[in-house]
């Protein structure tokens, strides 16, 4: 009895599966490049594209934590409103020099765990759908972080958080090497380790990863933690990027990271799915938002054909390897 | 052995409404002492020609929670039918008689599309609502960005309207209420919906029409949205596409705290009624002792967190 450690041919099947799915993405956004190139001569241009993986970063990494916690059932509703809280919980420090950046990252991270932990809690010990725990946390985050600053913007920053966000080194955006950073590191821990095998197999079927002398509620627990620091981090390098705190930092973030997900494959159902391939999901939603712009179109427009896409990229899954 | 768990079932849902009955008595209580004000037929009387709002989109949500699903597009929806109401209505003032069949209508129709899509494309609701949401906001934005229109006096007499010093509004609700409990009760369709939420297998082995089941409960949230906007509209006078936004997730509280199961089946619109005067009074009491309404956001948060630790004890 020692499942864990060689690998189930349902997992090859899984792989196989999302081979396809990362290549079914691949096709989709290159073509989706080919028309914004052909629309827009601005599209192709490095600071255009450079501009776009800036602002696709934040994103990206809340996509990665949002991964885990789908690939076990879940999804979390809280992560764009623990964006905003830890970009305030940055200002609190009130900081102009650099020295306290390291300060709040650790501040950062220590209070994404935490939120984290209770909304695993909830779920995993206390039987909450994830829907309303995370829900609840998001509501009970944006009440505490309002009542804090009353509402109003705060911009007390030290200035190399503008770096962290904004800054390039050799030309390449700071924040898209964090995200590489990030997404390799949980990319191994998921596709590489045994916590990940782990992962996946509560993911599809707790009961089985129970019996084979996995504790669920651990792994569901640990899923959560990854994604609420992952969203915290994401918050501070996107409040860089924002420069300002508006209490409302991120909003939207929620919708657009399972947006992302969904579209990259990682099934609602749990179980299924790859961190790259979500990457991917957020460079086609960055795209499609950048191509709206490009022509001239209204922006309100993203909303409409994100909330095309995510039906139609939910169907097309279910179809293709339901 | 099935007459016995239907029957504790039965008794876990009496001894949710138990639960939330005392805790109404409990905030009234409350109210009474910390303020002379609140428990004035005044307030009362206020307190009551704001439930509508609330209390028809939870009314919508129950009907969806209930089939086993979940309705994340009403606030969109509600903001898209107020801007369409005003706007409508400051046009053609005279119309109101057109207008309000046809936001009926659309809400009705919205809601069912909603339905469709899950049944047709097999995608799990909250995404399919969601996508509809966004669609639905979108569209309201390029259409009005900002707040505006107007609506003719006699329309907007309609959310202040008493009878017999009862607030129209709060009477239409209790009508509503009473009507949507008993044909969930006594009807075969409306328990098909308690039956398709259990469990929709065993739903589609018995040969009930399941797919018309799910349509007809997201076309039911869509008019519930519709009826919400209209009362919306008659009382803040303006169509605003934003106006709904936090409605969505305000509709899940009541059904929740009522004792309504998210993952379906098991509940009713009683729990839901008595979950909107929880939390319209909760939060009339709160503004009362001069509780930021950032702190009642905290609390709604708690609350839910309570209430499904209360009434849950499976996993959805």
């Amino acid at each position: 009895m020692a499942p864990l450690d060689t690998p189930m041919p349902r997992s090859q099947s899984m792989s196989m599966a999302s081979v396809f799915e990362r290549y079914g993405l691949l096709v989709f956004l290159v073509a989706l490049m080919t028309v914004a190139a052909l629309a827009s001569p601005t599209f192709l241009r490095p600071a255009n594209l450079v501009n776009v993986l800036t602002i696709a970063a934040p994103l990206g990494m809340v996509v990665v934590g949002q991964t885990f916690v789908i690939l076990v059932r879940g999804l979390d509703l809280s992560v764009a409103s623990l964006m905003a809280t830890v970009a305030v919980l940055a200002t609190a420090f009130k900081a102009t020099t650099n020295e306290a950046i390291p300060m709040i990252f650790i501040a950062a991270i220590a209070l994404s765990a935490v939120v984290g932990l209770v909304n695993g809690w909830l779920v995993a010990k206390r039987n909450v759908s994830p829907f309303l725990a995370t829900l609840a946390m998001m509501i009970i985050l944006q009440g505490i972080r309002f009542a804090y600053t009353g509402g109003a913007p705060i911009s007390t920053l030290p200035p190399g958080m503008g770096f962290l966000a904004s800054g390039r080194i050799f030309g390449v955006p700071v924040n898209l090497i964090t995200l590489a950073f990030l997404a390799i590191a949980f990319g191994i821990v998921l596709h590489r380790s045994r916590l990940g095998r782990e992962i996946f197999m509560v993911g599809s079927n707790p009961k089985a990863a129970f019996l084979n002398g996995v504790a669920p509620d651990r792994v569901v627990i640990l899923c959560y933690v990854i994604c609420s620091v992952c969203a915290g981090i994401g918050g501070l390098f996107l409040l860089g990027y924002v420069g300002t705190v508006s209490n409302w930092v991120g909003q939207g973030y929620e919708l657009d990271s399972i947006v992302a997900a969904v579209m990259g494959g990682v099934a609602l159902t749990g179980g299924r799915g790859n961190i790259f391939a979500a990457l991917l999901g957020v460079a086609v939603l960055v795209v499609i938002n950048n191509l709206v712009l490009l022509l001239g179109f209204p922006i309100e427009m993203q909303l409409i054909i994100k909330g095309v896409i995510i039906i139609g990229a939910a169907a097309f899954y279910r179809t293709r390897l339901a | 052995m099935s007459a016995i768990t239907v029957d504790l079932r039965r008794n876990r849902l009496m001894l949710s409404y138990l639960i939330v009955a005392v805790l109404l008595v409990v905030l009234a209580v409350a109210g009474g002492l910390l303020s002379d004000r609140f428990l004035t037929w005044r307030n009362i009387g206020n307190l009551f020609q704001q439930l509508i709002v609330l209390g028809m989109v939870s009314l919508g949500q129950t009907f969806v929670v209930l089939m086993g699903g979940i309705d994340l597009a009403i606030g969109s929806l509600v903001g898209a039918l107020t801007v369409f109401l005003a706007n409508f209505l400051e046009w053609r003032p005279d119309l109101v008689w057109l207008a309000l069949p046809l936001a009926l209508v659309a809400a009705t129709a919205v809601g069912a599309l909603n339905g469709l899509l899950t049944v047709v494309l097999r995608v799990h609701p909250l995404i399919v609502t969601l996508g509809m949401s966004s669609i639905i906001f979108g569209a309201t934005l390029m259409y009005r960005k900002e707040p505006g229109g107007s609506v003719p006096r006699a329309f907007a007499d309609i959310a202040y309207a008493k009878v017999g010093g009862i607030p129209f509004s709060a009477v239409v609700l209790v009508v509503i209420f009473a009507l949507a409990g008993l044909w969930l009760q006594r009807t075969r369709t409306g328990r098909s919906i308690y039956f398709v939420g259990g469990d929709r297998e065993a739903a589609r082995l018995n040969g009930l029409p399941v797919d018309r089941i799910v349509v007809l409960a997201y076309a039911l949230s869509g008019l519930c949205a519709g009826i919400a906007a209209i009362f919306l509209t008659a009382r803040t006078g303006v169509g605003d596409p934003r106006i709904g936004a936090a409605l969505t997730l305000q509709s899940v509280t009541p059904v929740v705290v009522g004792g309504t199961i998210l993952a379906g089946g098991r509940g009713g619109v009683l729990g839901t009624f008595l979950g909107v005067l929880l939390v319209t009074m909760l939060n009339s009491l709160l503004n009362f002792v001069n509780v930021s309404s950032y702190y009642q956001w905290v609390i709604q948060g708690l609350i839910i967190i309570i209430a499904v630790g209360i009434h849950t004890t499976r996993r959805r």
